[in-house]
């Protein structure tokens, strides 16, 4: 446990991320980590300075047939197809065993039209245990809907200021990466009325199985995660920072502290940790630790002072 | 029955020969694994391949110490399984189970369906397949419950360990049966020929368990039907995490749902999957 922390030498790893203020910079990412509780038995889930929800929809979904991943090259590709339990069922079953744990619980929202984000939003609204919404509107993997509403801006400011009327809970965009310029859509999310960008979801891609001569993948096309997209995500990270005055959570092939630092320092205020969960269930705590491990040996007083070092002159 | 996340010790690998592997870890706090479960695990701090491989729990054995020594008998086909069969002795390397549904828990949640009762039973594995049934083998035998084992394969160099099967079918009064697809042993053909003649002739099976190739289970679950007899499948599919937060590990239902391998599986009823 953290205890530790108390120690006037012990670095300060909390950290403000818009409205959202958290114990600590790491997060689970979205659909990397259940809904939290199922894996309570193999994390320490106190540690954590949030969680991201498997995403939610309005009526509980089945996901796309098998095969629904792709081992590659320093990650995977996967087309789930959003299975999950549906906003009722997370509510009432799992969110009460949620919410009094110190980590801060963003729910995870998805739909196939505008309308039903807003009724998402809605349904979610009068939780206390919500801290904030993510929206994903980066989705590769479903047929029709999702990914649009992330990849036009006029589109997506739309949509946000529609959720915007119907929550008052932080909205936090998760951005697309499959887009020519993931900052106009930052903008864009901004303009709606967005609290914070989460940058990045993942990037589309494919792999061919050389014995049937046929794609891998059911869906053909999934998204690529893991150390892979490290130096891309950063890259984007950097420029919506830079470019777009909302606070940003980096994503991207986060596994070990100097992923992280080199996440804080490119200007994110806090990082979600996703596929390497697979390869290592305990890897979130195992950064909380390490992280507060490398600022006392540095000498660096808090996580507030490495965001954003990167992009400042010298 | 918690998984445990740990850090095993390898104490050796047995070529047996290569392809083929015997991989045994000691491993500090495991529970038992019941027969069909599974670990995943990777060789030591290695960044590559970057995901666990899952492997059925094809033996295990409690140390005085409190430790389990558990044995993996894997085929190396890829990065993942390379990685394994070139464990040394002593490096220590991640392993997290026991994971899933095994053969007993499959039959504990189906009501009407009595997976292990009295009569006898027919395991039938392809090629190494067989490594998901080592544990249910064991516990037949245990129990004094008869089983003949079908072992088929390529070639006989792919019915590994079959000595292992024929000393514990014969132990309960059973047989092993192998075909190859070559005729290096056994007979010549497809072991579903010898299993379709043991139901035909009224061996007494009342349970048929498979684990192996997709071709073989579906075939396997199709002459059961046909026979009337229930039985049970040690499924495998691409898996990312094995615990149930990917769902990357789906298999269809003839429901027309989708069941996670890792959680609800691996070991599914034969009428259960939609093959």
């Amino acid at each position: 446990m953290s205890g530790d922390t108390a120690r006037p030498s012990s670095p300060d790893l909390s950290t403000r991320v818009g409205p959202l203020r958290l114990q600590n910079p790491i997060l689970t990412a979205s659909g990397t980590f259940g809904y939290g509780l199922e894996f309570a038995e193999r994390a320490d889930l106190h540690r954590l300075g949030g969680l991201v929800t498997k995403g939610l929809s309005l009526e509980p979904l089945a996901g796309n047939p098998p095969v629904r991943i792709a081992e590659t090259r320093g990650g995977m590709l996967n087309s789930i197809g959003l299975q999950n339990i549906g906003v009722d069922r997370f509510l009432s079953d799992v969110l009460p065993g949620l919410k009094d744990l110190p980590p801060k619980v963003v729910v995870n929202l998805f739909g196939y039209a505008q309308d039903e984000y807003v009724r998402l939003a809605e349904r979610v609204d009068p939780y206390e245990g919500v801290a904030a919404v993510e929206l994903n509107v980066s989705c590769p993997n479903v047929s029709k809907g999702g990914i649009e509403f992330g990849h036009d801006p006029e589109i997506l400011t739309g949509l946000v200021r529609r959720v915007r009327s119907a929550t008052g809970k932080p909205i936090v965009v998760k951005l697309s990466p499959n887009v020519t310029s993931p900052q106009d859509l930052g903008r864009a999310a901004k303009e709606g009325g967005a609290d914070i960008l989460s940058a990045v979801n993942t990037f589309v891609g494919m792999a061919i199985d050389t014995a049937t001569m046929r794609p891998v993948l059911s869906t053909i096309r999934g998204g690529l995660s893991g150390p892979a997209i490290k130096p891309l995500a950063l890259r984007i990270v950097f420029d919506v920072a830079r470019e777009v005055d909302l606070p940003v959570i980096g994503i991207g092939g986060i596994e070990t502290v100097d992923d992280v630092l080199e996440f804080l320092l490119a200007g994110a205020s806090a990082v979600q940790v996703g596929t390497a969960l697979f390869r290592d269930p305990r890897t979130a705590e195992r950064l909380v630790g390490g992280l507060g491990e490398r600022l006392r040996a540095e000498g660096i007083p808090s996580v507030d002072s490495l965001i954003g070092k990167a992009a400042r002159p010298e | 029955m918690a998984a445990v996340d740990s850090r095993g010790e390898v104490l050796d690998v047995q070529a047996l020969p290569l392809p083929y592997f015997l991989l045994r870890v000691r491993v500090a706090a495991m529970e038992p694994a019941e027969p069909g479960q599974f670990v995943m695990v990777a060789g030591a701090n290695r960044p590559e391949p970057y995901l666990r491989r899952a492997f059925s729990v094809y033996d295990q054995e409690a140390a005085a110490d409190g430790s389990l020594v558990i044995s993996l008998l894997g085929k190396v086909i890829g990065r993942g399984t390379e990685a394994l069969a070139a464990c040394l002795p002593g490096e220590r390397i991640p392993v997290l189970g026991p994971l899933g549904t095994g053969f007993h828990s499959v039959a504990a949640r189906s009501p009407g369906y009595d997976g292990s009762g009295s009569g006898r039973a027919a395991l039938v594995a392809g090629g190494i397949g067989s490594a998901g049934l080592g544990l249910l083998a064991q516990a037949l035998a245990r129990a004094g419950r008869s089983f003949d084992f079908f072992y088929g394969g390529r070639s006989a160099e792919d019915l590994v360990e079959a000595e292992t099967f024929r000393r514990l079918s014969e132990r309960t009064g059973g047989r092993l049966v192998k075909t190859t697809e070559d005729g290096s042993a056994g007979k010549r053909g497809l072991i579903t020929a010898p299993l379709e003649a043991g139901l035909r002739a009224s061996a007494g099976y009342t349970t048929v368990c498979t684990c192996g190739p997709h071709g073989l289970m579906a075939a396997v679950a199709g002459i059961a039907a046909a026979s009337g007899v229930a039985g049970e499948a040690a499924t495998e599919t691409p898996m990312g995490c094995g615990y149930g937060a990917c769902l990357g590990c789906a298999v269809t239902l003839k429901n027309g749902g989708y069941a996670l391998c890792c959680r609800q599986g691996p070991v599914f009823r034969l009428d259960e999957v939609a093959w």
